[in-house]
């Protein structure tokens, strides 16, 4: 909300400068964000006087004006149509910054010199009027500083961000009541006189709630015979520096009385109203309802209704009607001054799909009680500014009356609460200081005015105490409260080790947010259902993942169009699924591990692609620091995998994921043109294998004989198998069985490929003798001759 | 003559020779005299096996002594014909032989700060659901259903009635009611709004949130505490400033400024020339709060507090597009390792 600085300073009579008002306001709550000077386009802007107007050669449009800015004369090339000789009118002289950007510079107009610019009202930020230059009343004097004569000089524009439970803070009266509060000062609330005529407002119109829930009150005056013209500067100015655009006296008057008051009101065309009652009502569903603004609406019955009784002339609380609107040729006024119920109003406004500064004021809570006030000085505005005759009494349908609330409110508590030893007396200060009234002793019954409904129980008093106190008047303590112990849960402590294993061979870690594209969703597992997200974004993130896979290629995706080619990533992430029939939300913790493009190029190696092999390298990384034991594979087709390298994943005999090669169908459709490895592993199974302790094993104290065996084997047999078969036939003493050599080419025969293996023979009970090992091997030998039929080759 | 002798005077000899030498060519003739396959010195120790084994020893050490000698001195001076000494070809200013490690993403890197802050404090990490109920993510959270206070949390909803958690409180929600007091709990995780995709704003974000909750918790425990955490994630002299505020579940609120500790609260281009940058915001739970999760909100008082993690991690590391963060351009994560 914007309001003007000299309004403030005005109503409580402080002496604050801006920015001591506005950081004073923000620690108590109120926060003021912005502080822009008043007059900032009319810098360099004085009251020039015309004395001439000659033609300009070969131009239509243009005239040249001569005019008089008391010390010195200037021509000034002019475009308006209203320019005549005589009239006062704001000139904008060199250096002067303009609304919409304009700077005034030295320039030639069809070859006249000109640094000055006669000015409409939208140059100067008044209004968006820019039909005609902007005539100012002719007492001014030539030379004045058009700030000063319009009384912008040294005003601000304020603009709070108010938060939500504040509506009291949304009128000039109500910031100042903060300002007074903080200063213990009473603010000036305007003072008015109102002479009503002898006719009644009674013979004129009738006022009948239907809804008494959404409208708990209704108040209407009736004023005749108002002039219907401008409004004054101080007045327009007011709105201006409130970001309300100035219409006409009577609209304008009821804009500053919402300002001023917070109670926002409404004026009709009492003769274009169409009836002498109002009916407060609900629409009817498909009722139509054309607002101010000429837009037709088809109603629903959430909206509230003013009506004539038959028509609707009014959305309440949100926007006038266009045919009871308010024009240069009323005569009649019908003055409303209502309180509507707030969830109601926001119902209405949401239904009509537009917010208005009476809706905002409504939806967060008006004060029931001002509305006499509120409707009677707008109504001396009227009589006093438009000449209008302001007819006896208000008719007022206020059935229930709406009491202020009484609290109990215990000082000790509050001191208890925020951490202070202030004194009941203090309290009782601030408390009469918000226009709040105080009745006991050491315990206190507080009635809290109409205004502030977001008071409605001791610790909201208990907030108003500390934030008038000043949050930095509380002391910050020095002690710790808790327990001694604090757990790190094992979740917590299994995540960042594993991120440590990950990172220490390579991988990089991503995080994604989950929000993912269905699109891609459907071709990866085309089987698992998808969480749709109701109101998404954008149609690229329009589901929560399913697996954590398809934000891997995204990632990647991302990654090979930036030309970082060469990745090995992982991350740790949830997948969500819908509900199960028993209502259960799946959100699954996994583990992808993805890679490609090449090994980085040194100048000792030279790059290969990254493969399989580099995934699951990292996953015995893994299985190495948790003492998972090994990782096993089994044949299973993924439609998103490659059909040959396209595995389940096992873990201690139990399934838990799946590796495998992309398919390059896929890596396409998802922006990839090179090969993808990726795993995707249950990281909720795998935590759950992870709290084991490590036991110490005794050091070997007996030598190892090594041996190695090379040998020529069909292609499709496993490595993994042979060296389970030499394993099982070296027994107890084959300590250890490693790989260490592959080869498949020219010297090998077609379809075979030759392995190399080398077996360490230990026993933890004594030496071995050659004959011991050299059994072993041959017991080795021939299983594997026999099993796999391989070829064993010549040392 | 001994063995012994000899040697020494095959090493007198071959010195004088060396010290005499004014050729490279001379050089290598004294040195295929002394040390070559039939040289002086060399016979020697081939006879070595002749001798008796109680003279072999030390026969041996002299003539390798010996040995060792005049083949460094011959090298030595071998340099000074050649011009100068010869320059080593071993290279040390190649790049050292590394396995290429990963980068932990920075928002990982920041959580844990912040909450290796807070376990110090003797905060615990509890977690929750990042799709939720409203009952959690709002109703219990003091947020009545259509107050305005929930235009502040622009929600996302998914299919079957549940929405994407607006912010890691709900953690708090849950945890009230399975757990009595004392409590002092941190949540972090991820958060999701409504809200267009830019450079300041994303649909996606990370939070840490935190509540205490036990007998006689007050205003200045909240504020001794986020002061401590300010002060050892921040900066040790970093200063506060609260600002009362509004949040359904906490009364008083507030939200909570530090000085910019990049120019120490002189204004810079980060802070705007405030010299303060909001960081997060906190307050006394709502009774309403504690009341909906079964406790005694005569009996127990708490605070709470929360943050996002993106934006001071943008503070802190100049980073100008929160977009950065989920995009995981590598040339992007590994700038922090």
């Amino acid at each position: 909300m914007k309001i003007s600085y000299k309004w403030l300073i005005e109503l409580t009579g402080l002496d604050w400068n801006p920015e001591e008002l506005g950081d004073r306001l923000t620690l108590c709550g109120t926060a003021c964000e912005y502080i822009e000077p008043a007059d900032q386009y009319m810098q360099s802007v004085i009251v020039g006087e015309i004395l001439a107007i000659n033609k300009i050669e070969g131009a239509d449009k243009i005239r040249l004006a001569t005019v008089n800015l008391g010390e010195r004369q200037l021509d000034v090339v002019c475009g308006a149509p209203n320019i005549e000789v005589g009239l006062k009118v704001p000139v904008a002289t060199l250096g002067a910054k303009l609304d919409g950007g304009i700077v005034i510079k030295k320039a030639k107009i069809r070859g006249i010199e000109s640094e000055a610019m006669i000015c409409s009202e939208r140059e100067l930020g008044l209004s968006d009027e820019h039909a005609g230059i902007l005539v100012i009343d002719s007492s001014a004097t030539p030379g004045q500083e058009l700030s000063e004569l319009l009384g912008y000089k040294d005003d601000f524009m304020l603009t709070f961000e108010l938060t939500p439970n504040r509506p009291d803070s949304m009128s000039a009266v109500g910031i100042a009541r903060d300002m007074a509060a903080l200063a213990s000062i009473k603010v000036n609330k305007p003072q008015f006189e109102l002479t009503e005529s002898n006719e009644k407002a009674s013979d004129y119109i009738k006022v009948a709630i239907e809804d008494k829930t959404a409208c708990p009150r209704y108040a209407a005056r009736i004023i005749k015979n108002v002039t219907i013209g401008e409004s004054p500067y101080w007045l327009k100015k007011k709105l201006i520096l409130s970001g309300i655009r100035p219409i006409s006296n009577v609209v304008d008057i009821t804009n500053l009385v919402m300002l001023e008051l917070g109670q926002p009101l409404h004026a009709f065309d009492y003769d274009r109203f169409g009836s002498k009652e109002v009916v407060v009502r609900m629409a009817k569903e498909k009722e139509h309802f054309k607002s101010l603004d000429g837009a037709d609406h088809e109603l629903t019955p959430e909206v509230l209704l003013i009506t004539n009784g038959k028509d609707a002339v009014a959305a309440g609380g949100v926007m006038g009607g266009f045919d009871s609107e308010v024009e240069s040729d009323t005569k009649n006024i019908l003055l409303e001054a209502a309180y509507f119920n707030a969830s109601m109003i926001r119902k209405s406004r949401r239904q009509l799909g537009f917010v208005t500064e009476s809706s905002q004021r409504f939806e967060k809570g008006a004060d029931p009680n001002i509305i006499e006030y509120a409707i009677d000085y707008a109504a001396s505005l009227m009589q006093s500014l438009c000449g209008g005759e302001v007819l006896s009494g208000i008719v007022d349908c206020y059935p229930n009356i709406i009491e202020p609330l009484k609290i109990k409110f215990r000082p000790k508590r509050c001191n208890d609460i925020i951490g202070t030893e202030l004194s009941s007396d203090k309290m009782k200060q601030i408390f009469e200081d918000l226009e709040f009234s105080v009745t006991g002793d050491s315990d206190f019954e507080v009635t809290v005015p109409t205004f502030r409904p977001d008071i409605e129980r001791e610790i909201d008093l208990i907030e108003e105490i500390s934030r008038i106190i000043g949050f930095e008047n509380i002391p910050a303590s020095n002690t710790n409260i808790g327990s001694l112990y604090t757990p790190i849960h094992y979740e917590d402590k299994f995540k960042k080790e594993t991120r440590t294993v990950l990172t220490s061979v390579g991988f990089d870690e991503f995080i994604s947010h989950g929000l993912a594209d269905s699109k891609l969703a459907n071709i990866l597992h085309t089987e698992r259902p998808q969480l749709n997200i109701a109101n998404p974004i954008s149609e690229d993130l329009n589901i929560m993942r399913n697996c954590l896979l398809q934000t891997a290629l995204t990632v990647i995706h991302h990654n090979v169009s930036h030309r970082s080619l060469d990745l090995s990533i992982f991350e740790i992430g949830k997948t969500y699924l819908p509900p199960d029939e028993k209502d259960y939300w799946a959100e699954d913790e996994s583990l992808v591990l993805a890679v490609t493009g090449n090994t980085q190029h040194t100048w000792r190696e030279k790059p290969r692609p990254r493969d399989f092999y580099d995934i699951t390298g990292a996953m015995e990384a893994l299985a190495e620091h948790f003492g998972w034991g090994e990782f096993s594979f089994s044949p299973k087709e993924f439609s998103f995998f490659e059909k040959e390298i396209s595995f389940e994943v096992l873990l201690q005999g139990k399934v838990c994921g799946l590796i495998g090669k992309i398919n390059p169908k896929v890596a396409k459709k998802a922006g990839i043109k090179q090969d993808v490895f990726a795993a995707e592993l249950n990281f909720d199974y795998l935590l759950s294998l992870s709290n084991k302790l490590i036991a110490f094993k005794e050091l070997p104290i007996y030598p190892a004989a090594l041996r190695d065996l090379a040998m020529i084997v069909k292609e499709d047999i496993k490595a993994g198998e042979l060296i389970q078969q030499v394993k099982k036939s070296a027994g107890k003493i084959a300590e250890s069985v490693e790989i260490f050599d592959l080869y498949q080419g020219k010297q090998i025969e077609k379809g075979k490929k030759s392995i190399a293996i080398s077996i360490s023979y230990r026993s933890k009970d004594s030496s071995l003798e050659i004959s011991q090992v050299d059994a072993a091997q041959k017991k080795v030998v021939d299983s594997l001759v026999k099993n796999f039929n391989v070829e064993i080759r010549d040392k | 003559m001994s063995v012994l002798d000899k040697i020494t005077q095959l090493q007198e000899e071959a010195l004088e020779r060396i010290g005499k030498a004014d050729s490279l060519d001379s050089l290598n003739d004294i040195q295929i005299a002394y040390l070559g396959r039939k040289g002086l010195i060399t016979s020697v120790l081939k006879s070595l096996k002749d001798l008796p084994n109680d003279q072999r020893k030390e026969v041996g050490a002299s003539a390798n002594k010996a040995r060792a000698a005049l083949d460094n001195l011959i090298k030595e001076k071998k340099e000074n014909f050649s011009g100068g000494k010869k320059l080593s070809a071993f290279d040390p200013t190649l790049p050292g032989t590394q396995t290429q490690s990963g980068v932990v993403h920075i928002i990982t890197q920041v959580i844990e700060d912040i909450c290796n802050t807070f376990h110090g404090m003797g905060f615990e990490i509890a977690r929750g659901p990042n799709v939720e109920t409203d009952y959690y993510n709002f109703e219990a959270l003091n947020f009545p259903p259509d107050h305005p206070a929930r235009d502040m949390q622009d929600t996302m909803f998914v299919e079957h009635d549940r929405l994407l958690r607006t912010h890691t409180t709900p953690v708090q929600s849950r945890f009230l009611e399975t757990h009595k007091p004392p409590i002092k709990i941190i949540t972090p995780g991820i958060c999701f709004r409504n809200e267009a995709i830019s450079t300041r704003s994303h649909v996606a974000f990370h939070q840490v949130d935190g509540f205490v909750v036990d007998e006689g918790v007050t205003m200045a425990d909240m504020k001794g505490a986020i002061l401590a955490f300010c002060k050892a994630f921040f900066s040790e002299d970093v200063k506060l400033k609260f600002r009362p505020s509004f949040f359904p579940f906490t009364e008083p609120s507030a939200e909570v400024d530090i000085s910019c500790f990049l120019c120490s609260g002189k204004g810079c281009r980060v802070c705007k020339y405030a010299g303060w940058l909001e960081i997060l915001g906190c307050g006394m739970i709502d009774p309403n709060v504690l009341e909906k999760a079964g406790i005694d909100s005569e009996r127990y008082t708490g605070y709470a507090f929360g943050m996002g993690v993106e934006r001071p991690a943008m503070l802190k590391y100049k980073i100008n597009d929160i977009r950065l963060f989920f995009n995981n351009d590598t040339r992007f994560l590994r700038q922090f390792k």
